[in-house]
């Protein structure tokens, strides 16, 4: 039974949780709660904070979309729901991949969150919302009241280009801007925060705010290692390539003292990474600060060092006056610039006086990397394994190492300690047990499908299960490959196809297999199977989807449209899962 | 001694002529192997199954299974190929394989490192130049030697004719190897029966090896083989008939006395036209006696021993329903390459190569393998391979044969100065071969350079001397057969026996053991100073050290065994 009415002046979720706290309440304990309650607004101070009375009339609603792939954006989206219920608003969140376009125009106020993906992408599950408000048949916003808070990387040319059109496209459709955009770096904390503060006065209409019971029900409760950063122990550290593989791909078995961060199968780990002494040290000695100590540990241990965008060019510039810098960015030629160089480059390339200052003032905090966790509690207890590919490439002469995975491969070993964050990730999560599910993950990507089915193990779930899996070659690249032999003798893994893209003149991707297998594939998807790909997203991923848009129309006989509509179910049935970075 | 069947008879027996579950094993993608029972069989197709030893102490912590991949052997009777195998062969090295060619002391080519899910490519490619690996390997006929003698091509015609008529007619008829590896379709039923008129269902008791030689050239080592046929010319220089010759064989087992390598016997002469009489007769003698109990005792060469030769003569004649004549008289010269340029019948020339250990690779400062792909390129000559792992380019015309000189010289493939170098041998041993206790290929070099040094001293590097090196004593590299030959014990540890005749008709005996790289110089720095003061003219190094007593002379059988060592101080 759900004793209180929808009309009550709470947010949908909260009236959910008051009627699981008094429609489960026996009478006595209601008794209790009516004269508690009742006693709060007599009574001072009292157990709770206490506010004035909730006004009489009806909470304005309050539409939160956000674009999300790696979960900033919708907590971000949690938070300012929070703040806006504070200020007697009606918040409702939607993600957009759910998102009918239709709800924005009976909206009233709106608020938008967006992050930028793959090259100025909006992330995967977004897609289809995305391209429909830019399209034609986008309906009118005329009079909604907007803002729209934009995250980002400023590593990347792009920055922020997601928020920034969806930005625009409100203010086109007739949309009313009440706050202005603000583009986030990778440190979004602080400037998300002060934009929401400034957001939900803008959208309160006066006199509404702050004027309910606060009475924080509490989401669901966590570990508060979940949201911490803890220490972990590294109890393994092996490569898993062999020593005549061109690649080097680190399986890291973390183990922490009062216990694993509650994690499902899916979910990330943030790795905080330091930066390669080597690189500081050549950086500090071309800026003409080595045997600064102090510059040097912040560096090291704090500050993005590595990442040139046309921001810290164009601080470079002001900050320095180069002339040749100014010119660049005169030119218009900046951007093209840094593309392959890090500040390194820029201060090499065009170099001056610099004070500690100044240098540090070119850089940022040093933001944590994400990692797919490779276990399950469930098989490995207190444990979390990741897979992390060492990044190295040479780009202008200079031989490149990503700061992450290089500070795993190379600093790292066994015995020593590393700071970890859980990032949960609900939308790539296992279905029920007896759903089938396919997992493609070439290379790094065949991560969280090994956590996948340690838990199907576990679990002794009767869904079957179908990875496919490619790298380099079969005899020095095959990842895990023991692993998924047991698992293919105990079951936990159903079958298992691989792509070996070197071991023949003819390139073979996991895309031409899933090609091969085209006919029991769909057979699979048709019986209600999951798809999940992981893993790169700038080629494999697309290739992927493309490839099974093509399956689907040969093997059903589909015209190109219908096909890909086949592919969009999916996706819309949340049946198409991508994890892809 | 056993006295029930031995393993592998069981599964050759329920193979359905070497099929086996091969078909399904190539399915699984997820290993690199295949079943025990289908690694057996596989050897009948001419593949086996290795795994990279190199690595093996990594994979387990890696989470990867053995580094996994196959040998593939061609079968090539005579070891002559066409330009066009030859480049096949070389593209498949390099797509496929681990980017080597290996020639063998057996006149084939090995391709390494060819993984499961590639074997089927491979193969397919080696079918459309008209090869196969057909038989060469397993308990069956290999394939047949023959002695490479470009300067008498007439002689070399009937020969070659004669290994390539003995090779087809033993060939097995199982449609095995076309339907697994060349998706041939499945003769449906029946064939069974008909299946191996000459093996039957469970075809040999051990691998059977069979060679033809042309006097006085022994570069096959006719007397290492279970069956071997020498040239006997009449006057004319033409063809009149073959001595046969029977029950040789290398392979031996440390510390198993009753294992032991053995020298051929001449039984007899026979005509041309009676050799494939004869050659089948002997393999079915052979299946039939055989012993397929004890896999250690079942090759011909201790049927031969047990059984008595002239039994074992007399049961040949039945079954062939011919009578062999008394043998006829023959000399041999030696057993090594005639190095350098020859001069054919009609004016052309052959220019025999020296590829170390037989190994054709590109290695900085020696692009061997690209050199030979320039050759291979240029004309329509003969690639022959000879039993001492080199490589003859036969018929090269005279307006060509400044330039193929040139490349072979930048490769340095023309042969070393050192006697002792070019007439060595050793066996692939590690990182491929999985019988290997020491290596062999990767280590004979080093030990030459030392060796060479100390000839130096004595004046004796131009001296012809043969060495050869095996990881093992399974005798690949016929080292038994070696004016010096050295025996694989264990890491870094080798037997030395010593002795053997230059020409390949006796044996050596054990002279040292468990010596390692300095006790192999050490042994042998006095015994050259010796034989470079103390030698008769002409006298060879192996005859001088049982003049001088310092080894036994060795005789046949069970008594390779008898009086080793050092028979006085050096
Ligand atoms: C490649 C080659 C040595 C070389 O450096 O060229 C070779 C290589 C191997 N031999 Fe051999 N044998 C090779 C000529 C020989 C010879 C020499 C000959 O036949 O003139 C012998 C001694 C003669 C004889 O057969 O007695 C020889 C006697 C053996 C034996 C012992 C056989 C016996 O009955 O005693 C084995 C082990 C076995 O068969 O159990 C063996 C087994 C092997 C294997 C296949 C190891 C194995 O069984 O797993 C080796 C593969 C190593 C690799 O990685 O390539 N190989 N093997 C020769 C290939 C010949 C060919 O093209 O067919
Ligand atoms: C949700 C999620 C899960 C992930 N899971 C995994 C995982 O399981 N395993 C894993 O290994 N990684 C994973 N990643 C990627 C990982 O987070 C890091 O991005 C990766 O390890 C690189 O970080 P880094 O600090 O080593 O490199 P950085 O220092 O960040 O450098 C990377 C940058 O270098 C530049 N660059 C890289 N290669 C080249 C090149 N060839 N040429 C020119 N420029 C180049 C690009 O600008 C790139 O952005 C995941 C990412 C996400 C978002
Ligand atoms: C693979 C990858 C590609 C990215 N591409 C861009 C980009 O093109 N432009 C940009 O501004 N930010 C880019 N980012 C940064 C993300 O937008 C940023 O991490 C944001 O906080 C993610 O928010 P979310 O967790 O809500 O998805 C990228 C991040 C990753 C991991
Ligand atoms: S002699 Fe022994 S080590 Fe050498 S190849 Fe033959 S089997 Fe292997």
């Amino acid at each position: 039974m759900s004793p209180i009415p929808k009309t009550a002046p709470f947010a949908d979720e909260e009236i959910d949780l008051l009627n699981r706290v008094v429609g489960t309440a026996t009478p006595v304990q209601r008794a209790w709660l009516a004269g508690f309650l009742a006693g709060i607004d007599a009574s001072s101070g009292g157990a709770l904070s206490v506010q004035p009375a909730a006004p009489t009339r009806p909470a304005e609603p309050l539409t939160i979309v956000y674009a999300s792939e790696s979960g900033n954006s919708e907590k971000l989206a949690g938070d300012i729901a929070k703040a806006a219920r504070k200020n007697g608003l009606k918040p409702s969140v939607i993600d957009m991949a759910d998102l009918e376009l239709s709800a924005l125009s009976s909206a009233k106020k709106l608020v938008f969150i967006a992050a930028t993906w793959g090259e100025g992408d909006p992330p995967a599950r977004a897609v289809r919302a995305y391209n429909e408000l830019m399209g034609e048949a986008a309906p009118r916003l005329d009079g909604v009241e907007f803002g729209v808070l934009a995250l980002g990387d400023t590593a990347y040319v792009e920055f922020c280009a997601i928020g920034k059109k969806i930005d625009e496209r409100l203010a086109a459709l007739g949309g009313k801007r009440v706050i202005d955009r603000v583009d986030c770096d990778l440190d979004f904390s602080e400037p998300a925060a002060r934009w929401i503060d400034d957001a939900v006065k803008a959208l309160t209409p006066p006199n509404a705010g702050g004027r309910v019971i606060e009475v924080d029900f509490g989401g669901k409760p966590v570990a508060a290692a979940n949201n911490d950063i803890i220490e972990a122990e590294i109890t393994e550290h092996v490569d898993l390539n062999s020593s005549r593989s061109d690649k080097e791909t680190i399986h890291l078995a973390l183990s922490f003292e009062n216990g694993a961060p509650a994690y499902e199968p899916g979910d990330s780990l943030d790795l905080y990474p330091e930066n390669d002494p080597a690189y500081v040290d050549e950086l500090l000695r071309i800026a003409g600060l080595a045997g600064d100590e102090k510059l040097r540990s912040d560096f090291i241990k704090s500050r993005d060092v590595t990442t040139l965008s046309l921001k810290t060019v164009e601080t470079y510039a002001e900050k320095t006056g180069h002339q040749y810098v100014k010119a660049l960015i005169a030119d218009g030629q900046a951007r093209e610039w840094i593309a392959g160089r890090q500040l390194i480059d820029l201060i090499a390339t065009f170099p001056i006086a610099l004070d500690p200052e100044k240098l540090r003032s070119l850089t940022r905090p040093l933001a944590p990397r994400a990692y797919s966790i490779a276990s399950s509690r469930r098989e490995v207890g207190d444990e979390a394994h990741l897979l992390v590919s060492a990044v190295r490439y040479e780009s202008h002469g200079r031989a490149r190492k990503g700061v992450a995975s290089n500070y795993v491969a190379e600093h790292l070993t066994k015995g020593g300690h590393v700071r970890v964050k859980l990032k949960p990730n609900r939308h790539f999560a296992l279905p029920a047990t007896d759903r089938d599910i396919i997992m493609v993950g070439p290379g790094t990507g065949v991560a969280p499908f090994r956590a996948f089915v340690q838990e199907r193990r576990a679990t002794q779930a009767s869904g079957r299960s179908w990875l496919f899996f490619g790298d380099r070659t079969f005899t020095h690249d095959f990842l895990y490959q023991l692993d998924w032999q047991e698992a293919l003798k105990d079951g936990a893994l159903t079958r298992m196809d691989v792509a070996f893209s070197r071991d023949t003149p003819e390139k073979i991707y996991v895309q031409h297999k899933l090609w091969d297998r085209r006919a029991e594939l769909i057979e699979w998807l048709d019986g209600g199977a999951y798809f999940y790909v992981c893993g790169d997203a700038k080629a494999m991923a697309k290739d992927v989807r493309t490839m099974l848009v093509r399956a689907y129309g040969d093997v059903k006989a589909l015209s190109a449209d219908a096909a890909e509509q086949a592919v969009v179910t999916l996706e819309r049935e949340k049946r198409y899962l991508q994890d892809t970075y | 001694m056993p006295d029930e069947l031995s393993r592998n008879e069981r599964i050759k027996e329920a193979s359905q002529y070497l099929r086996g579950t091969l078909e399904q094993g190539l399915r699984d993608e997820i290993t690199g192997a295949i079943v025990e029972d289908d690694a057996q069989l596989v050897k009948f197709h001419g593949m086996y199954l290795q795994d990279d030893r190199d690595l093996r102490p990594e994979r387990t912590r890696k989470k990867m299974e053995k580094a996994f991949a196959f040998m593939i052997r061609v079968r090539i009777p005579g070891g002559v190929l066409t330009p066009q195998q030859w480049l096949m062969l070389d593209k498949l090295a390099r797509d496929y394989g681990n980017g080597t060619m290996r020639l063998t002391t057996r006149q084939t080519v090995q391709l390494h490192g060819v993984i499961k899910s590639n074997l089927k490519a491979t193969l397919k490619a080696i079918d459309t130049v008209l090869l196969n690996s057909i038989a060469a390997c397993g308990d069956i006929n290999r394939n047949v030697m023959c002695n490479v003698l470009p300067e008498q091509s007439h002689a070399h015609a009937a020969a070659i004719a004669l290994a390539r008529s003995i090779s087809d007619h033993l060939l097995p008829h199982t449609a095995a190897y076309r339907e697994i590896w060349l998706d041939g379709v499945r003769i449906a039923g029946g064939e069974e029966e008909a299946t191996e008129p000459i093996y039957g269902k469970t075809y040999l008791p051990r691998k059977f090896k069979i060679v033809v030689a042309v006097p006085p050239s022994n570069d096959v080592d006719v007397f290492a083989h279970d069956l071997g046929y020498i040239a006997i010319t009449d006057e004319t220089g033409k063809i009149a008939g073959w001595n046969v010759t029977v029950g040789g064989g290398m392979g031996m087992t440390h510390g198993e006395p009753e294992t032991y390598p053995r020298v051929a016997e001449v039984m007899g002469f026979c005509r041309t036209e009676d050799v494939v009489k004869v050659s089948e007769a002997v393999v079915t003698v052979q299946r039939d006696w055989g012993d397929r109990k004890n896999r250690k005792h079942a090759r011909l060469k201790y049927t031969i021993e047990d059984r008595g030769l002239s039994a074992f003569r007399a049961e040949v004649e039945k079954r062939a329903g011919i009578q062999l004549s008394p043998a006829k008289p023959y000399t041999f010269t030696s057993t090594g390459d005639r190095y350098g340029w020859t001069e054919g019948v009609d004016g052309s020339g052959h220019l025999t190569l020296f590829v170390q250990n037989g190994r054709v690779r590109d290695v900085p400062g020696a692009q061997q393998q690209s050199a030979l792909r320039k050759i291979a390129e240029m004309h329509d000559y003969d690639f022959r391979i000879t039993p001492n792992q080199n490589l003859v380019i036969s018929n090269v015309p005279t307006h060509l044969q400044a330039e193929v000189e040139r490349l072979a010289r930048e490769a340095g493939l023309l042969a070393p100065w050192s006697g002792l170098r070019r007439n060595s041998m050793a066996c692939v041993a590690l990182p491929t071969c999985g019988l290997a206790l020491a290596e062999s290929e990767r280590y004979l070099p080093t030990l030459l350079d030392a060796l060479d040094e100390k000839l130096a001293l004595h004046g004796l590097s131009a001296d012809n001397i043969v060495i050869r090196m095996t990881g093992c004593p399974n005798g690949c590299a016929r080292p038994y057969l070696a004016e010096i030959g050295l025996v694989g014990k264990g890491p870094g540890r080798y037997n030395l026996y010593l002795g053997a005749a230059f020409d390949g008709t006796r044996m050596n005996k054990l002279y040292a053991e468990d010596l390692d790289h300095a006790g192999i110089v050490a042994a042998l720095e006095p015994l050259f100073a010796e034989y470079a003061k103390a030698r008769q003219k002409d006298e060879r190094f192996g005859d001088y050290l049982i003049r001088a007593g310092h080894v036994a002379k060795s005789e046949n059988g069970a008594q390779f065994h008898a009086n080793t060592g050092k028979q006085k101080a050096a």
